[in-house]
């Protein structure tokens, strides 16, 4: 995202501080890899530098491509690379500008006939843009019809200032870091409260001029795309190799839809950690419970409170953790069901290190890399907990061999 | 349910807690910087309640519950002055209305710094913001660093 091209323009500027860690050896927690699943719920997917690999590359963010099309046609189709696969949001959304023109997807209307209206928020901005419909296709699953968002959709420019006011416009695939995000969280819909309530800042009924707070209807709401699948439609598995500790240009994986519903998408032997109503389990470290801890590979980095690891001091940095030689440490995470992992480990690394390896300027994966996390009860483990793992998310209220969703489990 | 519930345990155990009906004119919520009592449209605009007065040795602490069940926590200086917020919830507080002044600062830096969609710290010398969260659970607070009072523990600002 644009925070690596923040991150290197810092370096820019930064002296060489080569004499610090230089990561390698060490470190490593790979248990053994579990064969590359293939099948038509399977799709490929990749950690790169992104949409924008000169100006804006990305650093931990993972992508697919997927496919949508005008509701019941096989022709008037659009397949779109670096959608980022997000497992802590819901539904797909996809940046206006990167849609031909002449895919021209129909809008989603409101329950008073005007046109259905999104404000995304993220912790780090909105996004905005017009609810449309799409017969989506991601590997060889297809779901029809389904209510998509397209961001910064040049037809609806004025924003709610309920809207705005929760930070800056991530309306721009350098803003937004992506071409689009495909939210596969472990549950169904983006806004339930949206049902019943209007609730400032979410979904608004708009004419060409005007816009006003309304309610939806579960139906015409930005779900998670998986629900609408025809069939594996009650989790995702994420599967990625190991990683070395220097960091990769590029890491590639699988995302298979569907828990025990195929041969290939066997439930096994991996442990069950149940998330609360808000996607949230406890991580413990430093003999602390963070009760309100997140799985999530939309996030690029580890993300926890140590005050006695050394943050970076390079502008652009300083959020980041910089010690001076590759951490192994003891985690625990425990399911609200009471499940824990058992003698987990994970190692952060220098930040300014890994970021500007000169023999690494084109690294997209980084798995040490590891940020500090104030203001938190929490510890966040991002894409890097992803690597040299399979990860199951399934979704609230389905049923696998081994338990109910929500959970993870790993 | 995210809780906000170190704060609130804290404060049980050592304060006193009024409960104020929504809107009493002895509490008004403010906006970050300005004086507690010129703002008390905030509740308006936001359309939420005052939940909650909670004095402390140095400084209090006014809670206000959204429609949208997200809380937030504006705390107060004994001059007067909000040099804090905190928040956590299901979706984002109106931030335009809750940092006034400081808003189109916190959104340049917002531009400047974001590492990913989940976290966002903005570190500057006259405004720390420091988010985090996804769908159905944002949490963050900002500060004034030159406005704290005298020995506050940012440990508080939960």
């Amino acid at each position: 995202m644009r925070a690596t091209s923040v991150l290197r323009d810092a370096l820019g500027i930064a002296l060489c501080l080569s004499a610090l860690s230089c990561g390698g050896g060490g470190g490593n927690y790979s248990p053994p890899a579990p064969p590359t699943p293939t099948g038509n719920n399977v799709v490929n997917v990749i950690v790169d530098e992104g949409p924008l690999p000169t100006t804006n590359p990305s650093a931990n963010t993972l992508y697919t491509s997927v496919t949508v099309c005008v509701p019941g046609s096989a022709a008037n189709c659009q397949t779109i690379d670096h959608i980022q696969v997000d497992t802590g949001s819901y539904g797909l959304r996809i940046l206006a500008p990167v849609l031909n023109t002449t895919l021209n997807l129909p809008l989603q209307l409101a329950s008073n006939g005007n046109t259905l209206v999104q404000c995304t928020q993220f912790v780090d901005g909105y996004s905005w843009g017009p609810v449309v419909l799409a017969d989506i296709k991601v590997g060889g699953e297809t779901a029809a019809s389904v209510p998509i968002q397209a961001i910064g959709d040049s037809r609806f420019t004025t924003v709610p200032a309920d809207c705005s006011s929760v930070g800056p416009a991530e309306d721009t695939v350098a803003a937004f870091g992506a071409n689009g995000i495909l939210g596969i969280g472990p549950f169904e819909l983006d806004c339930p409260l949206c049902e019943t309530q209007v609730v400032a800042g979410t979904y608004y009924s708009c004419t060409a001029t005007a816009c006003a707070g309304t309610t939806v209807a579960a139906g015409s709401q930005v779900p998670n795309p998986v629900t609408r699948f025809a069939k594996d439609n009650n989790g995702t598995i994420i599967q990625l190799p190991s990683v070395g500790n220097a960091g990769a240009a590029t890491v590639s994986g699988t995302l298979t839809f569907g828990i025990d519903t195929q041969s290939n998408n066997a439930s096994g032997t991996e442990s069950v950690f149940t998330v609360n109503n808000v996607a949230e389990l406890t991580i413990v470290f430093n003999g602390t419970n963070w009760t309100q801890s997140f799985i999530d590979s939309g996030s690029n980095g580890i993300y926890f409170t140590d005050a006695s690891i050394a943050l970076c001091t390079t502008m652009g940095l300083t959020t980041f953790y910089c010690p001076a030689s590759n951490l192994t440490l003891p985690v625990t995470i425990q399911g609200q069901n009471g499940v824990m992992t058992n003698n987990m480990i994970f190692v952060v690394g220098n930040a300014l290190t890994m970021l500007n390896n000169p023999a690494a300027a084109n690294y997209a994966a980084f798995p040490l890399l590891a940020g500090s996390n104030p203001n938190a009860q929490s510890f966040d483990f991002g894409l890097a907990f992803f690597y040299s793992r399979r990860v199951a998310t399934a979704i609230e209220g389905n049923m696998t061999t081994v338990g109910t969703g929500p959970y993870v489990a790993f | 349910m995210p809780t906000y519930q170190s704060d609130r345990l804290k404060a049980g155990a050592l304060c006193s807690v009024m409960l104020i009906a929504a809107l009493s004119p002895a509490v008004a919520l403010a906006t970050l910087g300005e004086p507690e009592a010129s703002v008390q449209n905030d509740v308006a605009r936001l359309q939420g309640s005052i939940k909650t007065t909670t004095p402390r040795e140095n400084f209090r602490v006014h809670e206000l519950q959204m429609p949208s069940g997200t809380l937030l926590r504006e705390f107060v200086s004994l001059d007067g002055n909000v040099f804090a917020v905190a928040w956590n919830g299901p979706f984002m507080p109106n931030l335009r209305q809750t940092f006034g002044r400081y808003f189109d600062s916190f959104v340049a830096g917002a531009r400047l710094n974001h590492s990913d969609h989940k976290h966002l710290q903005i570190l500057q010398p006259d405004l720390v913001v420091q988010t985090r969260g996804h769908m159905r659970a944002f949490y963050g607070r900002a500060y004034l660093p030159l406005a704290l009072p005298s020995g506050f523990n940012l440990g508080e600002l939960q």
